[in-house]
């Protein structure tokens, strides 16, 4: 019978080849454009870090020392070096991490022609929280960390470009006037969002070389991306060594992460953060005190990381499909009911109810699987030309890319585009009665 | 009132030629009332359609109403189909969405009448046919006679010369046929001229003249009451208001 | 005309009716809504940052040799390097300075006039040397630039000494809206400094930090080994035919650094991108909802027509001519898509609401409404009278046929 019916479909979409065409682009249409825009979103939106989004939680503490401007009673959204350290220390966390980027000349063997490098700076901890891949080796220890060593993980782009693409655990990059010992390579890691470096331009690639945080002094490696300060250096404080500054001033450049897989761990690792701020208060810094512990998709949110252009843009392309779907019901029901007379015959020839309104809706079935189909081609052109405009990531990863599940779900939609546009004009075919039909010739 | 003269109608369907008029001549007066028998094919309908400026002819000349309508824009066909001609349907052809009211009001709405005058027209023809209670009804709220007798009122509310009646009693039962023809009958007794196709010998016979067709030639011509003289005689209340 | 019998016509009608005027109403919500934000971002891309753009080029040069560790060495390659880069042929102005337009980046402050309280304002803030203003193609409105010896005192000066400053117009009125904003103070907001407004720039606009207009120019040599140093240059012609030139006149002056030249066009351009493609986003969808819109309604007045073929002929025997019955769909088409569209109007305002409020974005202006409502009207007429043309032809003799 199901073949019957599919047969019958497709003889009455050969019948009239205009509008079955009209009535396949209109759904093509309205999948293919929701389904470009609302990738779009999902790829910006969705989980960065799956699985460990909920656990993962962004400190921000209110350091400004001046008073007087309402832009500086809201915490800052990053925080110093120093204060960094000390959360470090918190074992409530299972595990923290604190993060800047920097930039530095990578130094090639052979005296060939140096080249600039952004660079993130990191603890160990880092490479677990936020599921960072490995070709090669793995992250640093936690005793390279606090001692520091001169180690670093690099991209595999990089390692493709210093060593041709060979396994360089524990060789040696040069970095400025810095040997520094490779302990691992990157794998494939193109997150959409650079969710360790949400303030600041999020979207970027990330970083090429990761460093042990303790690096920055003995390195002398100044923020790169941004940085924020309220202080002016007090006398000869430039005049101390980069370590001593970075200890002492009040410059705010470094992310701070803990992971807090158990909800109840937030209100006690609130609890250190406002006990050590307090402590601090007592000692002249921290005078308008204003902790905040917030989760990573709180702070997505908060720092806009999906455009509200992009927003509306998905919002605006849902409501396209509702046009196209409202679109689908006319083109349906003018279609069935032209033919209200070969469904009369049918009907007097015995064909029950029931079977005249799976006939119709196999029929909007079969249009719909079409449709997206041929949707889900004009989403990858439309998501091709988002490409463009946003860039490939380091090895040509395309930024927009459509995932299987999101094909399913868009073949998906215009079948339930199909259907729910197809009932009501099948069941109007078939609830008159045949005579009807017959009589109206 | 209508003069046809070797009017020939020619239907093509791909290389078949059929003659549906041939040489077709007919002479109808003012205030007669012609029926018209034929066989199915004969080509009683292409007459119709031919004489009520539905569908143009290949050859000969027609007259209505004194004027040569033989070579007419779509326009003034239009104007002439509106003014001078009313007709009566087997299949009624009211449009289902409109009520009674609507329906009537249609060609007054093309001939361009004010609303007042539209509106005493059509109550007028309405409570001729007596379906003043039936006014605001859709045609599926009527039973076949009553629908025919909307469509009559749709002809007397736009007072035309000329009634062409395409079997209108044809989808009808007896009693309700019955009451058709005498509407009609008092109808042409007010002066209006009508020409009817039927399959109905009786309701033929109640013509002053029956016409035959077939084969698209009139085959016989029998004047059955000398006109003006032997009309039917029942008079309804309504033609008070004619 | 017939507006009663066919209004009392479509009431019988109902799901064709629902179906064109949703579907217009929603298009109309989402045309104007496309329309306004499409408006919005053109105004924003279409800014001007009131500068020379099409002919500066910017050049980066960060050393990587160990001399020019020394902030001395570096201090005297600047020199040399305007030097080097005003020598080249096509080159109208050079300019040494920490101000990267259409960047999105840049350094930010808080300052208030001398000896006062409250809110502070935030304002961009740049070093710069004497070139400046020239390199830009801004000119001075009021009072002066900086001379040499202001930019080579610059970064030495200590902090208790007034520092001269050339600010723009919108910095000027912020503080002093009476006028005559030369040759009064502005300080810091923690009062660590302050300084003498010199000079007033009319145009300034460079989209970062909420600091709308408002921008300090401060004369000094803003170089470090880490940062190395930046380069605005005003060209004759196309900046971009001489940045190989550029490039290399820096590496002629010092090998040991690495040297990125741009166009200040190509920095915009990519600045500009993702609201680019907002905009190409934002109308092909309208685009292509008009168009499905368009679809549905052929199609449906289409259905419409060809389902009353026997009600065209009884209408063309009943004294119709075409052109009546062109008018009569047409007429019929116009009503239920003007129903469409005064819904429409009231949902794009409720799609606005939903946008401004979860969302981000403008208000709708009438206008843009209006504009929209017209458009559809005329897509809505203009897509009615391919079917309406076609009914009629139908001829005035199907009234007769009875099968």
């Amino acid at each position: 019978m199901f073949l019957y019916n599919t047969r019958l479909a497709w003889k009455s979409i050969r019948r009239n080849p205009m509008l079955s065409f009209l009535i396949v682009l209109g759904i093509a249409l309205g999948v293919g454009v929701s389904t470009t825009f609302i990738t779009a979103y999902h790829v910006l939106a969705r989980d960065p870090v799956p699985g460990k989004s909920d656990s993962l939680y962004y400190v921000r503490m209110n350091s400004w020392g001046v008073a007087d401007d309402p832009f500086l009673r809201t915490p800052p959204p990053l925080i110093t070096y120093r204060d960094a350290l000390e959360l470090l220390k918190s074992r409530i966390p299972v595990r923290s991490t604190a993060t800047f980027q920097s930039r530095a000349n990578v130094f090639p063997e052979g005296g060939a022609h140096p080249f600039s490098k952004d660079l993130r700076l990191a603890t160990a901890d880092f490479f677990p929280m936020f599921a960072v891949p490995f070709r090669y080796g793995g992250p640093w220890s936690r005793e390279a960390d606090e001692r520091p060593e001169a180690v670093a993980v690099i991209s595999s782009a990089l390692n493709d470009r210093l060593f041709g693409g060979a396994n360089s655990v524990g060789r040696t990059i040069r970095l400025e006037n810095h040997p520094v010992r490779v302990v691992g390579v990157l794998g494939t890691w193109r997150p959409r969002v650079r969710a360790f470096g949400l303030i600041g331009s999020a979207l970027s690639p990330p970083e090429e070389i990761l460093l042990p945080l303790a690096l920055a002094g003995p390195m002398e490696l100044q923020p790169h991306e941004l940085s924020m300060s309220w202080r002016t250096p007090l006398p000869g404080e430039d005049k101390l060594p980069y370590a001593s500054q970075l200890m002492l001033n009040e410059m705010l450049f470094v992310g701070f992460w803990a992971e807090l897989p158990q909800a109840s761990q937030v209100p006690a690792y609130k609890h250190f953060v406002d006990a050590y701020v307090a402590e601090q208060k007592k000692l002249g810094r921290f005078p308008h005190p204003n902790n905040q512990v917030t989760s990573m998709l709180d702070l997505m949110e908060e720092m806009k990381v999906v455009p509200p252009q992009t927003k509306a843009l998905a919002a605006i392309s849902l409501l396209f499909l509702v046009v196209a779907a409202l679109n689908l019901i006319g083109l349906f029901l003018g279609k069935f009911l032209a033919r209200a007379a070969t469904v009369g015959v049918r009907r007097a020839l015995g064909a029950s109810r029931a079977t005249i309104f799976v006939q119709h809706l196999v029929e909007c079935e079969l249009m719909g699987l079409a449709g997206g189909l041929f949707g889900v081609l004009l989403s990858l052109a439309g998501l091709a030309v988002l490409n463009r405009v946003y860039g490939d990531g380091p090895g040509g990863v395309a930024f927009f890319r459509l995932d299987l599940p999101m094909v399913f779900a868009a073949v998906g939609l215009a079948l339930i585009a199909g259907a729910i546009a197809g009932v009501y004009p099948a069941w109007r075919i078939c609830a008159i009665p045949p005579a009807r039909h017959l009589k109206t010739q | 009132m209508l003069k046809m003269e070797n009017v020939t109608k020619i239907y093509r369907t791909g290389m078949v030629e059929t003659r549906a008029l041939r040489d077709f001549t007919l002479e109808v007066e003012e205030g007669e009332f012609v029926t018209l028998t034929g066989p199915s094919g004969s080509g009683k309908t292409t007459f119709l359609n031919v004489s009520g400026l539905l569908d143009g002819f290949e050859q000969g000349k027609y007259w209505l109403d004194g004027l040569d309508v033989s070579r007419l824009s779509d326009r003034e066909m239009s104007r002439i189909r509106n003014e001078k001609i009313g007709f009566i349907f087997q299949s009624f052809n009211l449009i289902p969405d409109l009520d009674v009211f609507d329906n009537v009001d249609v060609p007054l709405r093309y001939r361009g009448l004010k609303a007042k005058e539209r509106k005493e027209r059509i109550d007028r023809a309405v409570a001729q046919v007596g379906l003043s209670s039936r006014l605001h009804h859709l045609p599926s709220q009527l039973s076949g006679g009553q629908q025919q007798r909307v469509a009559i009122a749709r002809v007397l509310a736009g007072d035309p010369k000329l009634i062409l009646a395409d079997e209108p009693t044809g989808n009808l039962d007896s009693a309700m046929a019955r009451e058709i023809m005498d509407i009609l009958d008092q109808v042409n007794e007010a002066g209006t001229t009508i020409i009817m196709v039927t399959h109905n010998p009786e309701h033929a016979a109640r013509a002053h003249r029956q016409l035959h067709i077939a084969d698209g030639r009139m085959v016989d011509l029998e004047r059955i009451a000398p006109f003006p003289l032997n009309r039917p005689q029942p008079v309804s209340p309504a033609r008070a208001a004619v | 005309m017939e507006f009663g019998p066919i209004f009392r016509s479509l009431l019988r009608n109902r799901a064709r009716v629902v179906l064109i005027v949703a579907e217009v109403a929603l298009t109309l919500a989402i045309v104007a809504n496309c329309l306004s934000l499409i408006l919005d971002t053109r105004a924003k891309l279409a800014r001007p940052s009131g500068f020379d753009d099409e002919h500066i080029a910017v050049l980066q040069a960060n050393p990587f040799d160990d001399h020019l560790r020394q902030q001395t060495v570096l201090d005297s390659l600047v020199d040399q390097d305007r030097r080097a880069l005003r020598a080249v042929p096509g080159v109208r102005a050079v300019s040494h300075t920490s101000l990267r337009p259409w960047q999105r980046s840049g350094s930010l402050t808080a300052m208030r006039v001398p000896g006062t309280r409250g809110e502070p304002v935030h304002t961009q803030i740049c070093s710069v040397d004497p070139g400046i203003f020239e390199t830009l193609g801004v000119s001075i409105a009021e009072g002066r630039g900086f001379t040499e010896a202001e930019y080579d005192h610059g970064v030495a000066a200590p902090p208790t000494e007034v520092q001269p400053v050339v600010v723009s117009r919108a910095l000027a009125d912020r503080f002093y809206p009476s006028g005559g904003a030369v040759g009064k103070q502005i300080g810091d907001a923690d009062e660590s400094q302050r300084y003498l407004i010199v000079g007033i720039v009319d145009h300034y606009y460079n989209p970062f930090g909420n600091t709308d207009e408002r921008v300090v120019f401060q004369p000094a040599r803003s170089v470090a080994f880490d940062r190395g140093s930046q380069y605005l240059v005003r060209t004759e012609g196309d900046p971009g035919r001489l940045l190989p030139q550029l490039e290399k006149a820096l590496l002629g002056t010092e090998k040991g650094r690495l040297v990125q030249a741009r166009t200040l066009v190509d920095d915009r351009t990519e600045l500009h991108g993702p609201d680019r493609i907002l905009v190409a986003s934002l109308n092909s969808v309208m685009a292509l909802l008009v168009l499905v819109t368009a679809l549905g309604i052929v199609g449906l007045t289409s259905f419409s027509v060809g389902e009353r073929r026997k009600q065209i002929g009884t209408r063309r025997a009943l004294g119709a001519d075409r052109a009546a019955i062109v008018r009569h769909f047409l007429l019929e088409n116009w009503m239920v898509t003007s129903l469409g569209i005064v819904l429409g109007v009231g949902l794009a305002y409720a799609l606005n609401f939903g946008i401004v409020t979860w969302v981000a974005g403008a208000r709708l202006s009438p206008a843009v409404v209006a504009a929209g409502a017209v458009g559809l009207w005329i897509i809505g007429i203009g897509a009615a009278l391919g079917p309406a043309l076609r009914g009629a032809q139908v001829a005035p003799a199907i009234a007769t046929r009875n099968v």
